[in-house]
């Protein structure tokens, strides 16, 4: 199934009176709003916490969560914050990021208070939130370091929110930033349409430049396909299709545009083009950047 | 230091504007023929920038030098300026004092990444105003080939244009910083953010003129789809399929009165023919991941008795009813049923593109349609099938083409 078919049909595999979850895509007016509706909270809060426990915080004891991400009704990603919190007994919910304004003085003190407290935390954020995070530090100053052992989530895109900022240099400037490794610093890639994520396998320290693998839970396989549909060979580039075990109420194998490589270990995501943009005469703002 | 103007240091200063005409149309007439050993040159290094077919590319030279001719360049200039004589000197205007058209300055012009010789207008423009003129162009040296000719015709081109290849951005660097405080105008051809990025960099005294990306879309009422022979289908196809979609004049989208099956299969089988003149180009991955998306959705959508789609060209190209925003992926041509021309107007601003261009049918009796077309906020109403081959003395982008390269010197 494309993954565009969400915004066209209620995909559902119960009758759709008995949703407990509905989430959709962050659409704007111009481009139509994609519903995964789901019929029990249980098996997505279990794949979702399982993926997260061993796939990001691998073994580490965490004490709160601080979170930089959008407040939108029907987000996903924020259920997902919200339920880590609360099974893993990481306090009330604290958001930094209001109507895509960041408010670092709160963010600076909550992580002044961790720090206080010794014991790691996570800060999980969309990048665009991160990038505004370091803008801000570089033109006011402020500690954001971290206690050591800590752990950073990095999700989401740049949605034309901020500066483009490569991978490899905003993990490099957060490390910095936050007084970690980049080793502690993980991409979370997940999607509105499925109930399990991926995140980074840890870098090879000799090489942190080179492009991270994602790693997904038993239950959720990647296939990099060709356009009709065959899977391809380790090593050749083509469009990320997944495979969600924990997709039981809605679609199971789900087409993206992705483009991936795959290998015995994991996945390379490679990006996408860009989304649905009138090309014109086009000279689009990366192309000025890059 | 000098205390003369940079409109008085122009290398065509003195050169009379009839003979600035007359060599651009000479160069452009050059250019115009397929085997011009640079053209040939250029057209290879097109063609591996932009993965466009031979077919394709040529197809965009042609339309482009064939359509710059001395009647067209010397239209253009008496419609805005009066006469040629005014870029010389002085001359007498009905009911108003005698003035000159003086060139404005330097002119600095920043090209598109994709759309073939986007540039070429603005510059001849520009050049027949008498300005010096920066081409950044990208790295198929098109521009600075088409220059060295106009220098054949005129060794004061050399002097008055030139290009330099696209390097590393328009913001930040020393370069940039001296090309914009250079430029007492500036032309630039992209999307909001980047043309912000530009505007921000011009002088605060500079003119900017910049042209944003818009769609195209075409119209055909129920009377005209009745009507509409395989020849306008064919025309159709080939806005849709040049440039794969790439360009402002591309038919992003195509409104239907209450079309039917047979409509559909009638437009999917003149795609397929078409193609087989302009076939897609070498894509890259990851628009061919946009397209296998387009085309799944859109036989999804059909599978649940939403819209529906025609495969075309042996399954590379797709012709998809569907009453969402259009795709945008190459080859897929969106095809939206409405019940009244009036619905369009409404879907365009829901879906918000912005229009460059809308077409109509050769057959189109509808009053409503061409009422609607003319208030549609495009500035280009064409027929089917002439999309691709804008006139010279068109607007693009519904702007004057030589007075942004003027400034007007009265005398009482």
């Amino acid at each position: 199934m494309p993954a565009s078919a969400f915004k066209s049909a209620e995909l559902v595999t119960f009758p759709l009176s008995q949703t407990m979850l509905h989430f959709t895509t962050s659409g704007t007016t111009a481009l139509a709003t994609g519903h995964h509706y789901l019929d029990t909270r249980a098996l997505y809060d279990a794949s979702l916490l399982a993926g997260f426990e061993r796939l990001f915080l691998d073994g580490t004891k965490i004490a709160r969560m601080l979170t930089l991400v959008p407040e939108r009704d029907g987000s996903s990603l924020r259920h997902m914050l919200l339920h880590v919190s609360a099974s893993l007994d990481l306090g009330p919910e604290r958001n930094f990021l209001h109507d895509d304004a960041l408010d670092v003085t709160g963010l600076l003190d909550a992580v002044a208070d961790a720090r206080a407290d010794g014991r790691p935390i996570v800060v999980a954020g969309t990048a665009f939130a991160f990038v505004a995070l370091l803008d801000a530090l570089a033109a006011d100053g402020g500690d954001a370091s971290l206690p050591p052992g800590s752990r950073v989530m990095e999700t989401g895109g740049f949605k034309g929110k901020s500066r483009v900022v490569p991978q490899p240099a905003l993990y490099a400037e957060l490390g910095a930033a936050f007084a970690l490794p980049t080793s502690a610093i993980v991409a979370e890639y997940g999607m509105t349409e499925l109930c399990s994520q991926y995140y980074d396998a840890a870098p090879r320290p000799a090489d942190p430049a080179r492009a991270r693998l994602k790693i997904a839970p038993p239950w959720l396989r990647p296939l990099v396909v060709d356009a009709r549909g065959n899977e391809l060979p380790h090593g050749t580039v083509g469009m990320l299709k997944h495979v969600d075990l924990a997709n039981r109420p809605s679609v199971l194998a789900i087409q993206t545009e992705d483009l991936a490589v795959a290998s015995a270990a994991g996945i390379v995501l490679l990006g996408r083009d860009a989304d649905a943009s009138l090309r014109g005469c086009s000279l689009d703002v990366e192309h000025l950047i890059r | 230091m000098s205390n003369t103007s940079s409109a008085d240091r122009g290398a065509l200063r003195r050169v009379p504007a009839e003979r600035i005409v007359a060599a651009i149309a000479d160069a452009a007439a050059r250019w115009a023929d397929a085997d011009f050993p640079p053209r040939v040159r250029v057209q290879a290094r097109i063609e591996k920038r932009l993965r466009y077919t031979t077919p394709v590319v040529d197809y965009a030279l042609d339309a482009l030098f064939r359509s710059i001719d001395a009647a067209s360049l010397r239209a253009v200039i008496e419609s805005e300026l009066g006469s040629l004589a005014a870029l010389d000197d002085f001359v007498a205007r009905p009911n108003r004092s005698h003035a000159h058209a003086r060139a404005v300055g330097n002119v600095l012009v920043i090209a598109s990444g994709t759309t073939i010789g986007v540039a070429i207008p603005a510059t001849i423009f520009a050049l027949c105003a008498k300005c010096d003129v920066i081409v950044k162009d990208r790295s198929d040296g098109f521009v600075a080939e088409f220059f060295e000719t106009l220098a054949q015709e005129r060794p004061e081109f050399a002097r008055a244009a030139s290009a330099v290849t696209w390097n590393a951005g328009v913001t930040p660097g020393a370069d940039n910083r001296v090309l914009f405080g250079w430029a007492q105008a500036v032309v630039a051809y992209g999307d909001d953010p980047a043309l912000a990025a530009i505007r921000a960099q011009c002088t605060p005294g500079a003119r900017f003129t910049g042209f944003g990306n818009r769609a195209t879309v075409g119209y055909l009422s129920s009377v005209a789809t009745a009507d509409i022979d395989d020849v306008e289908l064919d025309g159709i196809a080939r806005d849709a399929l040049l440039y794969d979609g790439d360009g402002c004049l591309s038919l992003h989208a195509l409104f239907v009165e209450r079309p039917d099956r047979t409509f559909l299969e009638r437009l999917g089988a003149a795609i397929t023919r078409v193609a087989i003149e302009f076939p897609l180009g070498d894509v890259t991955l990851e628009r061919r991941a946009r397209m296998a998306q387009a085309h799944d959705h859109a036989l999804f959508n059909a599978a649940i008795g939403k819209g529906a789609g025609v495969p075309a060209d042996d399954g590379r190209a797709l012709v998809h009813l569907t009453t969402e925003r259009p795709s945008l992926a190459p080859r897929v041509l969106s095809v939206i049923g409405v019940n009244h021309v009036d619905e369009v107007g409404e879907l365009l601003a829901t879906w918000k593109l912005p229009l460059e261009a809308i077409a109509l049918s050769a057959f189109e009796k509808s009053s409503d349609a061409h009422r609607f077309a003319e208030g549609s906020g495009a500035v280009r109403v064409a027929r089917f099938g002439t999309l691709q081959r804008p006139a010279l003395t068109g607007n693009h982008g519904g702007e004057q083409l030589i007075t942004p390269f003027v400034r007007w010197i009265e005398r009482a």
